[in-house]
Parts: structure tokens; sequence; C-alpha cells
């Protein structure tokens, strides 16, 4: 329909596009889906994460230090004795899922994610919740617009947890005004996506921010 | 509005005569009877089968018993779809009363959301009438209204009590003088031959030049492949329409 908002649907693709481009530069995983038969569609990403056994089991400080590591880093690592005995079962890789959807209701971008242990068995939000660093979790509790509900998925019609939108413009417009004040381009998805995403374990690596200012 | 109250009462009173089965599989201490209920089109399953969830867990054991799901010829039941949405889905061409079959393990997580209580179902909707009232009025009558008017909405839900929930829903139906309607009409469109759950778009209740839209309008622009062309003799797909706050 019209394009008289502020966020509308076109300019939720130009930036998803911008972002993706991005994104294929440095392997980065980002992909556009696009809905059969219309103009409509979503970005997506799929990652895995390892978990060491070892560090679960421990209680007090070291717990709260969550080191979620792509699998390609904790390949790496050097196993000393008492991780040798913990090798990384298939229980302990986990599947993330992030789609970035549109909501037209509210005219901004919706964060929708779901995990999976590799045999298919869904996580449960507490089990996700348990996987967020600690630091993130004190915000999340603190701050009422990042309530995370578990919802059908608009257009896969399956169950994820969402990052509720409503509150989304709030934080977003004095991004957006300060960008214009000092004359430096910010793309929208970059921009929330960074704010949104390491709740839910999603990092984006910073050469964004630098691939953002400079897209006119 | 008040015109219309005979058409709003017919709507919430709306019945939907069901036997629930329990699942052949499920262990059971002694034969599980069915259980007849007349189930209201603008509610939720969850919302409404405390006293089937009871009946059938009188005869099981509580270690044999985790969340209660339900499922209609294979097809799990989504509860956070209004009953009456799910009726004309799935089994308005069957005949009465609807079948619906009792589970109380192996929920299917890759289907249904959970519901673990009450307040999620609360949350549930609370969620749908304010992403309706963006739609409407850009979140400003819903915004405006107290806790406690969200409360009503709910309670009047919850207990059946059409007066005390159109006090409420009242305002949200209701738009300034100088409009002709609301910002953008809220609505879903469900259909069983899609891949997607719904459609849900941006939509105004008045065109350009002034002409107020109609039903067909929105159909024709939306949904066009279920509308028969101009002058063409057509099976046309039944249309039904579930107002409650969201829809006129």
């Amino acid at each position: 329909m019209e394009e008289d908002e502020f966020f509308g649907e076109k300019t939720f693709q130009h930036c998803c596009a911008e972002f993706i481009r991005h994104s294929q530069q440095i392997g980065d995983g980002w992909e556009w889906r696009t809905l059969k038969d219309s103009s409509e569609g979503y970005m997506c990403k799929t990652h895995f994460q390892i978990k060491p056994e070892t560090l679960m089991s421990h209680s007090g400080a070291s717990a709260c230090v969550q080191t979620c590591l792509p699998i390609e880093e904790a390949l790496e690592l050097p196993l000393d004795d008492s991780e040798v005995t913990e090798t990384t079962t298939g229980s302990q890789v986990i599947k993330y899922e992030y789609h970035v959807l549109y909501s037209c209701s509210y005219q901004v971008p919706v964060l929708y994610f779901r995990a999976s242990f590799l045999d298919g068995r869904p996580l449960a939000l507490k089990d996700i919740w348990e996987r967020i660093h600690e630091c993130y979790k004190t915000r999340l509790l603190q701050e009422p617009w990042d309530t995370i509900t578990q919802q059908e998925h608009p257009i896969l019609g399956q169950p994820f947890f969402v990052l509720h939108p409503c509150k989304t413009d709030e934080f977003m417009t004095p991004v957006l005004k300060n960008s214009q004040k000092i004359n430096r381009s910010v793309n929208y998805i970059t921009s929330w996506l960074s704010v949104v995403g390491p709740v839910v374990g999603l990092n984006l690596p910073l050469s964004y921010a630098r691939a953002a200012s400079e897209d006119e | 509005m008040t015109d219309d109250k005979d058409v709003l009462r017919d709507v919430w009173f709306g019945r939907i005569p069901t036997c629930f089965t329990l699942y052949q599989d499920e262990i059971t201490e002694r034969e599980a009877e069915p259980y007849y209920l007349l189930l209201p089109r603008v509610s939720y399953l969850t919302l409404v089968t405390d006293k089937v969830k009871k009946h059938f867990q009188k005869v099981m054991r509580q270690e044999d018993i985790s969340e209660i799901w339900f499922e209609y010829e294979g097809t799990p039941l989504k509860w956070h779809y209004p009953i009456g949405l799910l009726f004309d889905l799935l089994a308005s061409s069957s005949a009465l009363p609807w079948n619906i079959t009792v589970h109380f393990k192996s929920f299917p997580e890759k289907d249904l959301l959970h519901c673990p209580s009450k307040d999620a179902i609360e949350a549930h909707f609370m969620s749908c009438v304010k992403e309706a009232d963006a739609l409407k009025h850009k979140s400003q009558v819903i915004n405006e209204m107290q806790k406690k008017d969200h409360k009503q909405l709910w309670m009047g839900l919850q207990n059946d009590r059409f007066d005390q929930f159109w006090a409420i829903n009242r305002k949200l139906m209701e738009y300034p003088a100088e409009e002709n309607g609301f910002r953008y009409i809220p609505f879903r469109i469900y259909q069983t031959t899609t891949e997607r759950p719904f459609i849900q778009k941006l939509f105004r209740p008045v065109a350009a030049d002034g002409q107020l839209h109609t039903l067909g309008d929105l159909l024709k622009d939306v949904c066009p492949s279920a509308v028969a062309p101009e002058g063409r003799e057509q099976n046309e797909p039944r249309l039904k329409t579930d107002s409650r706050s969201e829809q006129e």
C-alpha cells in the first residue's frame, strides 16, 4: 500500500538488501527469502553453536561466562584433559535460526528466532535464556521493550520466539535523528539489529557499521 | 454501532456443538466417555476447555498427563486462533457435532505454541487487540486506556460478558467525526489452500476519491484468487468473518 510512513516496507527491503550485500562480502550468512507470487520477503540466517560441557557444570562465577563459540573457533581450542573427556556430542550442538520480518502494523522490523538440537528437538525459552550472556539478561529484565514471547511465524506458520516490536521506534528514533544531525547515513536494519541481536545471541561484526556509513 | 447491536450479539453468542474424544493411545485406568460442549466462536480452546481437561484427567494417572492439546482429523489445532476460525477453516463442511480429539502427550512442538497458563492466553489476546489498534488508531486509543480497561476487555471475553466487553471495545471501534473510518482496516484472511498461515496487508477503508471501500474491494486487492472475475459464473468460496474487536 502507500508508503507515507517513516519506515515503510520498501525502505525495509532496501535496507535489508544493503545489509545482505555486506553480509555476502564478509561471509556472515544472511540471505533473503521471497514469498511465492509476491514482492514480500524476509531476511534469515542460520548458525550453529557448540557449548563445551565442562563449563556448564561449574557453579559460581565461571558459569556466567557463557562461551558459546562458533564451531570453527571451538575446534581450534587446545583441549586440556577435562575437556577431552567431554566430546561434543550431537546434543550439545545447537542450531539457531534468525529471521528478520517486516511488521506492517507497527511499521518496524521484527526479529523472530528459534533454536534446536541437531536431532530436531526444539529448545524451550528457558534453555535459550540460559545461553544468553549475563549482562543482557539484566537488560532484558529491566527493559520492557525487550519482551520475548513465543508466537506463530506469520509466513511459516511455525512457533518462533519473538522480540516484541511495539517499542522499537522508541529506541530507533533517537538513533536516526542523531544520524541526520551529524549528517552520516545509517542503515536502519544494521542499527536495529546491533541493538536487539546480542540479546538473543546474535552478534554483528563492526564492519557492518562502516559499510552502512559508506552506503549513500 | 448501536444499529448493529443485534449483529454484534449474534456474533458474540455464536456456538459450535463439539464432541471431545480422548486419543485412543492415551493410557487410561478405565474407559473415557466423550465429552460434549458448546464452544463459543469468539473464544480460545484453552480458555474454555477446563471441564474437558478435568473430565479426561479423572480416568488417567498423573504421570501420564502433560500439556493438553487438541487435534481434528490429524491436524493439531492452534489454540491461539479463535474457535470459530478453526471450525470454519477445517470442519465447516462436515456434519455436526465437531469431533475433536484430545491429547495429553507428545505435544507437537513444531506446530503448536505452548499454552502454559491463562495468562498466556490473555497476553496473546491483548497483543492482537493492540496490533489491531496500531492499525486503526496508531495505538492512541489502546494506549490511552487504563490497565483496568484492558483487564475488563479480557474479563469480558473470559467470562462471556457481552456488555462488559463492549463497554470498552466500543471505544476501540470509534473514529473521529472528521474521518471516514479507521486509518487501516485490521483484517486477516485465512485459507487452507495457502502455505502462509494468513494474509495481512495495509488497507485503507476509503479510496483516494473518497469512496468507501467494500469487502469485495479488499478481497480483489489482497486476495484476487478468491474472487471471481467480472461476469463469470464460478464457485465462489464462502466468506465468513469473525467480527470481534478487530473487524467490523
